[in-house]
């Protein structure tokens, strides 16, 4: 099989998310696509899978010109696509989310199960992939629900696969298993694109990558023929920014002291946690999603209630204070979902800026409070963080993703408490911001502030903490010093119950 | 944020012409079909609105707006701040019969008694309001249900206090007796139009200035935007619900105790359920996005309409279901053309990348 993308050309409006692209992929081949976030790599895919109509430009398979009228056409030529966000039933079964929209009907119009399944039999051994079918996808973990989105497109035959992201929400662990399913692909003919900006993913699995910035290919070569840092630079188009410094490691006094904090949330208990952090270190929070990490960072920011232990903000207990008082008494948060908790996106930028700070004198007169003060932050903001955004007057909507993010993280920061609750900083956001907000937590590290930063990237608590904990269903599996981390023991930690105290003790 | 809040409402004028034409023209199958003559329905339907001898029909038309806006009013505060207080009735009622209770009831000189009763009757809608508020923060009864089913009970406590033990048993109807005469809201001179709508410019003006120049209007939007923001933001999101909703209530309650001293002098069963009120102000405060400056004309708007429906039946012989019909049809047709929907064209914009974009 052999897919041939020519002058593609993909507008939103005003905007071209997609200039001119033309690529080429074929059977047995793992065709890595990257660049920054808003590239235009997803838009270029929907493109071809006939998500997105494209301004210009043709499709052709096998030689042969196609247009989709909807991505049934495109499944039905032999095409499938794994989003980056699942498309599941969480309260079916895995037999019942692959065969859904394509039943095999018996001679009743009864759905039949039973050649379904033994279709699905065949096909996860021939390819080494372990799934339970009768499993409900709601209790499936991250990386397992990934695998029923695979079969789900091999149900259909697909004879190329379309993998977004598709390692973004996996352990180490899981992450090489996907791997190694896609190289039986591979060795069977299939071809494979996977969409990715984790240059260590190219090397390891792909034979070609192409790379794309501001909607426009930049390169396309076997990976054989290129570097990591020359697609490294094609996808920042320029030279690569040198790695951070960081000053030598002082840790100060204890800021944030967590003592057996347990949370309860949905029937189960998180905790109980305890651990320090003290001023000038960086201390990271790695795992898997959903082991606890929500929950830790709500009962710190008092979004959500304790059932039991204690916080200590600078040797003051803070139980029992809601989050204005907590963010009083010099806590600062970092959320991860920019969207809905980091920022009022219909509101204003300024709006967005000054929230919080409205008791400060300066910007309020009386009951009244004082547009231009607000806007001057605003754009102190914007020219201080290098906020790409029309003006403090624009809508917090407008902005990119990462500029959205460095807003949130500047309006943060800018307050300069002793401690800094961070939430995923980085998430989905451009390798650009990504430098830039790292190295702010860096410079405010090295400044003597306390950080506690929770990341599912296991590569961003890697590259930023002075000690890393580990949090394994709700409790912290582990402790690694900077000096001694490397993914494989993190990888460990993230999946299993460290050494218990009573095996230490023996 | 400036006074041209959200997308300005006229994006154009051909499209408004389009819909215009639309209008016509459903109203004129509309009323081919009822046998009525279609310039003389318009004729009544501009002087019922506006005309009238030393117009009298606008003074109509402005009595029952100033009811309407009144809500309207209320209700934008509420759901600008995110808070769907859809008991504006309830409160209505409860400030409205709280300020008759008064009127009758409370000796001393008129000027006291008006603005005791106009007072009580604000405390009224704004303890109710507040009630269903306590219900969500600390029962976790939704706001919307909360709201809605409190008006029962203060629909049915009034229907009941003016209905036995206080009713003007001598006047044969379920309602209370009358305000003493000396206390009822004067007349605009030489009109029929009570002074009950400076009342409702106040409050217009109040909610204006409170929505974009203070603080509390401020965070009250930013938690309207969105609620786990203004909370992660350290906002006292609780009080500042609890407030919000107390605005909303008192005006509510405003309104009830204005239709007392200016317009029936008592409380009559049903007067301030019937009409629909609450509701219409709803109604006009959604059409126009919550736009603060643009509710008091679209409270008018509404007004209009009924007045200028009743004309076209008094005019034309239009009948009133067919009037109401038509109100249908123009709101439908008018805020189609506001939330951005075209007509004979295809999906419009079409798709913009969204925060979906994000993850390219």
């Amino acid at each position: 099989m052999r897919v041939e993308l020519s002058d593609i050309t993909v507008r939103f409006g005003d905007l071209t998310a997609v200039d001119r692209v033309s690529l080429d992929f074929r059977s047995g081949e793992v065709h890595a696509l990257v660049g920054e976030n808003g590239a235009g790599k997803t838009t270029v895919m929907n493109a071809l899978f006939g998500l997105v109509r494209s301004a210009s430009g043709s499709i052709a398979v096998d030689g042969e010109t196609c247009r989709w009228a909807s991505p049934q056409d495109a499944i039905a030529r032999g095409l499938g696509m794994v989003h980056q966000h699942f498309m599941l039933q969480d309260s079916m079964t895995v037999l019942e989310n692959i065969v859904l929209c394509n039943e095999p009907t018996g001679r009743f119009g009864f759905v039949d199960f039973r050649a379904a399944r033994a279709h699905m039999a065949e096909v996860a051994t021939a390819y080494g992939i372990e799934v339970d079918l009768d499993a409900t996808v709601g209790a499936l973990s991250l990386g397992q629900r990934q695998v029923v989105e695979i079969l789900k497109v091999l149900y259909r035959h697909a004879d190329m696969l379309i993998l977004d992201e598709p390692t973004a929400v996996l352990t180490p662990q899981e992450k090489d298993r996907l791997f190694g399913v896609l190289r039986n692909f591979r060795r069977d003919g299939k071809a494979i694109v996977l969409i990715t900006h984790k240059l260590d993913e190219v090397m390891e699995l792909a034979d070609r990558v192409s790379v794309m910035r501001g909607g426009r290919l930049i390169s396309s070569a076997p990976v054989a023929e290129t570097t990591k840092t020359a697609i490294a630079r094609d996808i920042v188009g320029g030279e690569l920014p040198a790695e951070i410094a960081r000053a030598e490691r002082a840790p100060g006094a204890v800021v944030l002291s967590v003592d057996g904090l347990t949370v309860r949330s949905r029937g189960r208990t998180v905790g109980p946690i305890s651990f320090d952090v003290r001023a000038g270190e960086i201390v990271g929070v790695a795992g898997v999603s959903g082991n606890g990490q929500a929950e830790l960072v709500q009962a710190l920011t008092g979004l959500r209630r304790a059932h039991g232990g204690s916080v200590r903000l600078a040797g003051r207990p803070l139980d029992g204070l809601d989050v204005g008082a907590r963010r009083a008494r010099g806590m600062s948060y970092i959320p991860e979902d920019r969207q809905r908790v980091g920022l009022a996106l219909e509101a204003r930028v300024s709006e967005n800026a000054a929230i919080g700070r409205m008791d400060q004198p300066g910007f309020r007169r009386g009951p009244f409070r004082i547009r231009s003060a607000m806007n001057r932050f605003a754009a102190e903001l914007i020219a201080r963080y290098r906020i790409k955004v029309a003006g403090p007057e624009a809508r917090a909507a407008t902005m990119s993703g990462g500029n959205k993010q460095k807003l949130v993280v500047g309006r943060e920061l800018s307050r300069d408490t002793p401690l800094v609750v961070v939430e995923n900083p980085t998430w989905g956001v451009d390798i650009g911001a990504i430098e830039f907000i790292h190295s702010e937590l860096v410079r405010m590290r090295d400044a003597g502030h306390a950080i506690l930063m929770v990341s599912t990237e296991l590569d961003e608590v890697l590259a930023l903490s002075d000690r890393i904990l580990v949090l394994y269903e709700g409790r912290i599996s582990g402790e690694v010093a900077r000096a001694e981390a490397d993914r494989t023991a993190v990888g460990q930690l993230m999946v299993s119950h460290g050494p218990s105290a009573a095996e230490i003790a023996a | 944020m400036s006074v041209l809040d959200s997308t300005p409402p006229v994006r154009g004028l051909t499209p408004w012409i389009g819909v215009l034409v639309w209008i016509l023209a459903i109203l004129f199958v509309l009323m081919l079909a009822a046998g009525a003559p279609f310039g003389g329905a318009l004729e009544g339907f501009l002087s019922g609105a506006f005309g009238g001898r030393r117009f009298a029909y606008l003074m109509t038309t402005l009595s029952r707006a100033t009811l309407i806006v009144g809500m309207a009013l209320a209700v934008m505060l509420s759901f600008r701040a995110g808070l769907f207080n859809i008991g504006g009735e309830g409160q209505l009622v409860l400030g409205g019969l709280v300020a008759a209770l008064v009127g009758v009831y409370l000796p001393g000189p008129p000027l006291l008694v008006v603005a005791a009763g106009i007072l009580a009757g604000m405390a009224a809608g704004a303890a109710w309001a507040v009630l269903a508020g306590v219900l969500q923060l600390y029962v976790g009864v939704p706001l919307l249900v909360g709201s809605l089913l409190l008006n029962y009970p203060a629909r049915y406590l009034a229907s009941y206090v003016v209905g036995h033990p206080l009713r003007d048993v001598a006047s044969g109807l379920p309602q209370s007796h009358l305000v003493p005469v000396e206390a009822w809201l004067p007349f605009f001179p030489g009109t029929r139009l009570d002074i009950g709508i400076l009342f409702v410019v106040a409050a217009a003006v109040f909610a204006i200035v409170y929505s974009h120049t203070t603080v509390h209007g401020y965070r009250a939007r930013m938690t309207g935007h969105s609620a786990p923001f203004a909370e992660a933001s350290g906002l006292p999101v609780r009080r500042l619900a609890l407030q919000t909703l107390a605005m909303s209530g008192a005006i509510a309650g405003l309104v009830g105790a204005i239709a007392v001293f200016g317009i029936h002098h008592r409380y009559i069963d049903g007067m301030l359920v019937q009409p629909l009120y609450a509701w219409t102000g709803i109604v006009a405060v959604l059409l126009v996005k919550m736009i603060p400056w643009a509710v008091p004309l679209s409270g008018f708007f509404f007004a209009a309409l009924q007045t200028g429906a009743a004309g076209m039946e008094r005019a034309a012989g239009v009948p009133k279901e067919l009037a109401i019909t038509m109100q249908a049809v123009i709101i439908l047709f008018v805020a189609s053309r506001l939330t951005g929907l075209h007509f004979g064209g295809g999906a419009g914009e079409g798709g913009r990348p969204g925060e979906g974009g994000d993850g390219t």
